[in-house]
């Protein structure tokens, strides 16, 4: 029997979803949960999806709704410290001076070549969930307007999160390599600064 | 289009999100001004580490097949 167009498709989204759901339960248990529901409703509606239309955001749809309506009360929350008020490229001048001050020829290259792939999704799980959401789709490869259908938000607020999302990560980010460069001085048995 | 412009819009451009006169702006801006220059291609490293690190987790492969076997059957689950 040929496979139905539809459930072939929607199985490809499956890694999509799974990591998304991770980031979001920060449980592996949930996230395997949360992912197999969406699939059950998807079929449980799939009258109410256009075909031509896109399946990928259609799934995501079900799935953020379904993580806001029964897993986001119970799912940890992250221990996080708010922003500070500068703007998100102040990082990137820090990072430049700090790396001249360390006599590093290009502080930018060793900060982006040092981070590993485990610490981006630490940094990931700990967004603060206001705007984890948006930078979790845009990760995926949604559009903008795409985010704000999904969401019902305005494109404004997308923007706006992605802009927080990126500083919040790239500021953890940076802080971990210094806390690295630190324990590396250490190790070496010099003084850090 | 002058740096605090260029600034602002730097996410929509590396994120494909400007119209083609704001991006001919800003390509021109860009063309004429090194530390943006050099703000722009860092964000878009840092962007392409995130995307990279953040879309490298595949689903347990059991969840896979839990869910393909449900999508070949096609019914409604029973709930526990």
């Amino acid at each position: 029997m040929a496979q139905d167009p539809f459930e072939s498709e929607a199985l490809t989204y499956i890694d999509a979803l799974y990591r998304t759901a991770l980031r979001m339960t920060r449980s592996e248990a949930d996230a395997e949960d949360l992912v197999q529901e969406t699939y059950i409703r998807a079929l449980r509606f799939r009258e109410q999806f256009t075909p031509g239309t896109n399946l990928k955001a259609w799934l995501f749809r079900i799935l953020t709704n379904t993580f806001i309506n029964a897993y986001r009360k119970r799912a940890r929350q992250p221990q996080t410290a708010e922003l500070d008020d500068v703007d998100e490229f102040s990082l990137y001048r820090r990072m430049a001076q700090d790396g001249s001050a360390a006599g590093s020829s290009d502080p930018e290259r060793e900060f982006l070549d040092g981070i590993v792939s485990s610490e981006v999704k630490d940094a990931l799980e700990a967004l603060p969930e206001k705007f984890r959401t948006t930078v979790l789709l845009d990760v995926e490869g949604f559009s903008y307007k795409e985010i704000a259908d999904l969401l019902a938000i305005p494109i404004g607020t997308v923007m706006s999160r992605l802009h927080r999302g990126r500083k919040f990560l790239q500021q953890r980010l940076y802080d971990l390599a210094r806390e690295r460069g630190i324990a590396a001085v250490r190790a070496s048995g010099q003084q850090p600064d | 289009m002058d740096c605090d412009d260029c600034l602002e819009k730097l996410y929509q451009f590396l994120d494909q999100e400007l119209g083609p006169s704001e991006r001919t702006e800003m390509a021109r801006h860009l063309e004429g001004c090194a530390d943006c220059g050099d703000t722009v291609v860092f964000q878009e490293r840092f962007l392409k580490v995130i995307r990279d690190c953040g879309t490298s987790d595949l689903a347990p492969a059991e969840l896979r097949q839990r869910v393909a076997e449900r999508l070949r059957r096609d019914v409604p689950p029973t709930t526990a």
